[in-house]
């Protein structure tokens, strides 16, 4: 059962996230980004992390994805991109992307993994919330810094000094 | 939980406090002008560099630990580091003075060096390696932004997307290490895990060894390490030559020490051979970054060229570090001295970009006279960088080579390590000397003198000072170096 829950999960995120990637139509990109995000979230349920199963949802989901989709709806720049490719470039990145699975998945499956015991109990969540507040409160703080950074420099990239300029100048 | 009033907690709030108080002072004044953003962060960051020096003088520092059952550590070797870092911070944040003025943003600007410096700052305290990455985090997400600063300038754009692009990259490879990690031994303490690594089973190493293998790659693309330089040239050539000169100086160096915190200690640890990798990475990547450097025409280029070679001869004293005693001390010092070099050589680059507008090779002829004080300060550096005698450069290069020459007595290959070292410097000595050359031997378009920026002559004579003066007199920094490695006593060991 697990199995094979596991297996479609794998399609469906896999399959989603090369749509993403190489669909032309930033909409339907996006949807296909939603679908990935989503898989991910079902493998957090199947390692019984149902806690981190429902931020992903919440977060990535419900926010992250639907927040690109608004920003592909409401610019629709779609025309400014021009198609560049190069077929061997394309080619060596799916020649080193097959090398390294192949080279990662033969060391994880070689190595002793199924042997481990897996009928450990469920992350409590409680005990999240207890260590980020105690053991891992540094890093909580410069999370805030993060966002901070990332916010401050999102703002600059995306402001636009000509239209500002040109609004005083009326 | 770590003290409230201990190094790390203290600079993030003094820094942190400043970097968002930039932007939010721009938005309430209404007078243009870059300066005062630029004088604040300074304070801030002179502020911070007294109380690591106050921490240290007044010995609230530990002496330098490898591990910690906290995320951070109050110790000398992250005092060491921070103490680089705020140097380069400093050079950074004065030496842009004259570059942003009439630019966009400059408050943002200002603000997001403070933010980054944070970030590498807490990679060197960390003994976490959730806190590792975040700190890994605040110290690139800023980078990003500042390299794509010149937004009407293609290369600049181009410069933060690739950035930008293989940061992801590399931060998507360290998180798959640090979850490997996490999964084998069920802790993200840095101490646990190198315990935990060190009990498992045969069946298991070598996952373990992927998840440090992970750890090279992803810091490896930070640092610059051939194979996964690629990137660099293009970002330090296309962002602002002030902000090439953090990443050089900066960015690089917190990789280095997150290296040191993680990689070299989980070896030592582990007993692993990884000396022999290692060794072929440096002398790999050494080569490479000066080969390239001496076809560059272009200033910037060629300096980010061989800051990949200077990434290769720091890695020399941390292959040599499981066998010989000088190896990390040596690797320390070569730290501080090129960033400061570095950033030296960048700013002199921004001043003459303020200037002139050119950073071609062939468009600085005569530059010794129109520009004396960069053109001299540049020279001064570059002799540093090439290890010239009586420099600073010179000393840290002799421990490093030294440090290999010692562990020959154990690995029979190690001295190729200092051959391939000096050959390398022989090589490097070419193309700054070519550029030395073109500023005092040529005649340039005209030989009247200009005004240089008065920021850049001010960084120009601070690191003249530094460079000279620790060359003169090594010694105190060696000692600090000294104290600033990691005590090895009371490892575990799988032998």
């Amino acid at each position: 059962m697990v199995d094979s829950v596991f297996l479609a999960l794998s399609v469906l995120t896999i399959g989603s996230a090369i749509v993403a990637l190489e669909i032309r139509s930033l909409i339907y990109g996006s949807i296909a980004l939603m679908l990935t995000l989503s898989g991910v979230a079902g493998f957090f349920l199947l390692l019984d992390a149902p806690f981190v199963a429902m931020f992903q949802l919440s977060v990535y989901v419900g926010s992250i994805a639907v927040l690109i989709l608004f920003t592909v709806m409401l610019v629709r720049r779609e025309l400014i991109f021009n198609k560049v490719e190069d077929k061997r470039r394309r080619y060596a990145g799916i020649v080193l992307m097959v090398v390294l699975m192949l080279g990662i998945g033969t060391i994880i499956i070689g190595s002793g993994l199924k042997t481990m015991d897996t009928n450990s109990s469920a992350v409590d969540y409680k005990k999240i919330g207890e260590d980020f507040l105690t053991y891992y409160s540094p890093a909580l703080i410069v999370m805030a810094l993060i966002l901070a950074s990332s916010i401050i420099g999102a703002m600059t990239l995306a402001r636009r000094e000509d239209v500002i300029d040109g609004q005083r100048a009326d | 939980m770590i003290e409230f009033t201990s190094t790390p907690i203290m600079l993030t709030l003094i820094l942190g406090a400043v970097g968002v108080l930039i932007p939010v002072i721009n938005v309430a004044r209404k007078e243009k002008g870059s300066s005062v953003y630029g004088v604040i962060a300074l304070g801030a960051l002179l502020a911070a560099i007294g109380f690591v020096v106050y921490q240290i003088l007044t010995k609230h520092v530990t002496p330098s630990a490898i591990f910690s059952s906290n995320v951070l550590v109050d110790d000398t070797f992250g005092s060491f580091f921070a103490i680089a870092m705020l140097i380069v911070g400093i050079m950074t944040t004065v030496g842009s003075f004259n570059y942003m003025r009439g630019r966009a943003n400059p408050a943002v600007y200002y603000s997001l060096i403070l933010l980054s410096s944070i970030g590498m700052i807490l990679i060197a305290y960390s003994t976490d390696l959730v806190m590792l990455f975040i700190a890994w985090e605040l110290m690139s997400i800023p980078t990003y932004v500042l390299a794509g600063y010149l937004k009407k300038d293609p290369s600049s754009n181009e410069a933060a997307i690739k950035y930008f692009l293989f940061g992801a990259l590399s931060s998507g490879i360290i998180i798959y290490g640090i979850s490997i990690a996490y999964g084998l031994t069920g802790s993200t303490n840095i101490e646990q895990v190198i315990v935990g690594f060190s009990k498992l089973g045969p069946d298991m190493m070598p996952l373990a060894i992927l998840a440090v293998g992970m750890f090279i790659a992803g810091f490896g693309f930070k640092i610059g390490l051939v194979p996964f330089h690629m990137w660099l040239p293009d970002a330090y050539e296309g962002s602002p030559p002030t902000i090439a000169a953090l990443l050089a100086a900066g960015t690089k160096k917190a990789g280095f020490a997150a290296v040191l915190r993680v990689i070299i200690m989980g070896a030592i640890a582990l007993n692993l051979h990884w000396a022999f990798a290692l060794a072929v990475i440096a002398i790999v990547t050494m080569t490479v970054g000066n080969l390239a450097a001496i076809k560059q025409r272009n200033l910037t280029r060629m300096l980010a060229y061989s800051s990949i070679g200077q990434a290769g001869y720091i890695l020399i004293g941390l292959s040599v570090a499981p066998i010989s005693p000088i190896g990390i001390q040596a690797s320390l010092f070569h730290i501080l001295n090129h960033s400061v070099m570095k950033a030296a050589a960048f700013i002199a680059v921004a001043g003459i970009v303020t200037t002139l507008g050119v950073t071609h090779i062939e468009k600085i002829k005569g530059l010794g006279k129109r520009m004396p004080i960069t053109a001299l300060g540049l020279t001064i550096s570059l002799l540093a960088l090439a290890g010239v005698p009586p420099l600073n450069g010179f000393w840290s290069k002799l421990m490093l080579f030294g440090s290999a020459i010692d562990a020959g007595h154990t690995l029979s290959w190690a001295p190729y390590l200092a051959v391939a070292g000096v050959l390398n410097s022989a090589l490097s000595l070419a193309y700054y000397g070519w550029i030395i050359r073109k500023m005092y031997f040529e005649e340039g378009e005209s030989n009247k003198r200009l005004k240089e920026p008065k920021s850049v002559i001010a960084v120009m004579i601070f690191s003249i000072i530094f460079i000279v003066g620790i060359g003169v007199y090594p010694d105190p920094v060696i000692e600090f170096a000294k104290s600033a490695v990691p005590i090895m006593s009371g490892l575990p060991s799988i032998h």
